[in-house]
């Protein structure tokens, strides 16, 4: 793998499960990226010094070092590599902790492997070499709208708003993914952890929410943009607060 | 007692009345003697009476006290005999919570290898109808552990309660039920509705997400269960402090043994195997209305239908006396 071309982009999968990462890793270079196996989060801390991935995959539950230790370590050294962790399906506590602690985002096991791809995908769009991406970032700016993700406190102009817990979850998930669109079952994972049968009413009323608190158009938006047909993207421009 | 006492003083004003003093001196001795043993009898007439009295009361005093007594150690015996049924309910139920995690502890695992070979199967040109399979059954499997999982959720995390407008959760369900069944609705018919005289139907308090949920499970299941031409409907009316919400269809019914158990998870009807379905839907209901505060109730008759109703608590505390 390190005679591969410069250009590919370099993925290192982290999981303890050899049937996991033995279907992944050519899944993965088939799409086009180099990819790189540890079986532990010491194992990763490893091989991201030795091969320095553009984007990192890594199951939370593993020997030696989880996953989200991993991490903490990574950002400690202000390493900023894109981190997607591998989380248990449904435990909204699990993945709010694995933001805080500066992963970039979350796919529940067992998951759709060209789901992750698309995941791996957007987080390396995303990625600006060397700069801390906003999932680390304590305050997020679009504007005149200021999100305080610790406090989960919401301002426009200087005026706290009033939004419900999960609003204000959908609003931190879209701030810190900006201008990339989400299906509306992603968003509803993100909300709850698993999917619904149906998977449009409970991500279009809290967006609608959103959209009446933050008044904002849905004919020329400035935050919540419809994508047509599929679900919704945050349109304004995000910077750390 | 008192009828000697009664007597002499008859006698005695009989004595103060006449003249004559040879009456006077005859019957004055005997009526002193006869009302000396008549008072002395009617004041220990009185002192028994008495006694008999203060000791009927004080048997009685004794007699309240006991079943007081009797009352409150019944009372503590049934209250005991509850909390232990419901600490050995919440022990089973633990313990069942954290089976149903290791299952998906160690199931999620293999269910994401398998996909991944499918995928990769299916990524260097191998779309055979055996890849489709375990592709598809892969699916099923993520599908079946992601619904156990959110049964273990729902009782454990947190939920948003907030006051619920019935008349648009409900409407909303029919709408997206008609819509996404539209193949399978076939002339099935879903009306909701609700009171509006004199009042209409308060709003309950509960997260509106997950009361869709649930009335969206029992309205699919009414349609899954109906034949063409069938008809569900869509009640809810106040009923002591609450709301009661019946999903109710002309369906094809439940058999009377097995009404009882169609609240277990994974548990499914005879005469429903036939039909798609998980054994998840109504142990789901359940344990959404159960996080509210609330009862779920379920009737059927064989070849008739079948009524699943809702009890859940007002937003605001009962404005009306009941």
């Amino acid at each position: 793998m390190d005679g591969a071309p410069p250009l590919r982009q370099r993925l290192l999968l982290v999981d303890d499960e050899d049937a996991i990462t033995s279907m992944l890793a050519p899944f993965f270079e088939r799409a086009g990226l180099d990819v790189v196996v540890a079986r532990d989060g010491a194992q990763g801390l490893a091989a991201h010094d030795r091969h320095h991935p553009d984007v990192v995959v890594a199951d939370v539950m593993m020997p030696v070092m989880d996953g989200r230790e991993m991490v903490r370590r990574l950002r400690e050294r202000h390493v900023w590599t894109p981190v997607i962790l591998l989380t248990r399906l449904g435990d909204a506590a699990e993945r709010a902790v694995a933001i805080d602690e500066g992963a970039d985002d979350y796919v529940n096991k067992p998951f759709d492997p060209h789901e992750l791809l698309s995941r791996v995908r957007a987080a390396l769009r995303r990625q600006v070499v060397g700069r801390e991406p906003l999932a680390t970032a304590q305050v997020l700016v679009s504007g005149t709208l200021r999100l305080n993700r610790s406090l989960h406190q919401v301002t426009v102009d200087g005026r706290e708003v009033s939004l419900t817990p999960r609003a204000v979850l959908l609003l931190d998930y879209l701030m810190t993914h900006p201008g990339e669109p989400h299906t509306r079952e992603h968003l509803l994972s993100v909300l709850w952890g698993f999917s619904f049968p149906t998977s449009t009413r409970a991500v279009d009323q809290r967006v609608a929410e959103l959209r009446r608190v933050l008044s904002d158009d849905p004919a020329a938006p400035c935050y919540v943009e419809t994508v047509a047909g599929s679900g919704y993207r945050f349109c304004g421009d995000v910077v750390r607060g | 007692m008192a009828v000697p006492a009664l007597v002499g003083m008859v006698v005695g004003l009989g004595l103060i009345a006449t003249d004559d003093v040879r009456v006077v001196r005859t019957w004055a001795p005997l009526w002193r003697v006869w009302m000396t043993v008549g008072v002395g009898l009617s004041v220990v007439a009185a002192v028994v009476v008495a006694a008999g009295s203060h000791q009927r009361q004080l048997v009685a005093r004794q007699r309240r006290e006991l079943a007081d007594r009797d009352w409150q150690t019944a009372e503590a015996v049934r209250g005991a005999v509850a909390a232990a049924r419901h600490q050995l309910d919440s022990e089973a139920r633990a313990k069942h919570l954290t089976f149903l995690s290791r299952l998906d502890h160690e199931l999620k695992n293999p269910v994401t290898a398998i996909r991944a070979a499918a995928a990769a199967m299916r990524d260097v040109g191998v779309n055979t109808e055996p890849v489709a399979v375990i592709d598809a059954q892969s699916v099923r499997i993520a599908t079946l552990v992601s619904d156990l999982r959110k049964l273990s959720d729902l009782e454990t995390g947190p939920i948003e309660v907030a006051p619920v407008a019935l008349a648009p959760l409900l409407a909303d369900v029919a709408a997206v039920v008609r819509d996404e069944l539209a193949l399978q609705l076939q002339d099935r018919q879903i009306v909701v509705d609700l009171p509006t005289v004199p009042w209409r139907v308060p709003d309950v308090a509960g997260d509106v997400d997950l009361l869709f949920l649930a009335v969206y499970n029992l309205v699919t299941n009414s349609v899954k269960y109906s034949a063409p031409g069938g008809s569900i409907t869509v009640r809810a009316w106040e009923d002591s402090g609450g709301v009661l919400l019946e999903v109710a269809d002309t369906g094809q019914g439940i058999p009377a043994d097995e009404v009882a158990s169609v609240w277990d998870e994974l548990q499914r009807c005879s005469n429903a195997r036939g039909l798609p379905g998980s054994g998840l839907g109504l142990p789901l209901v359940r344990s959404i209305v159960e996080r509210h505060g609330g009862r779920v109730q379920l009737s059927s008759i064989l070849g008739a239908g079948t009524s699943v109703r809702v009890w859940l608590p007002l937003a605001t505390a009962a404005r009306r006396g009941y």
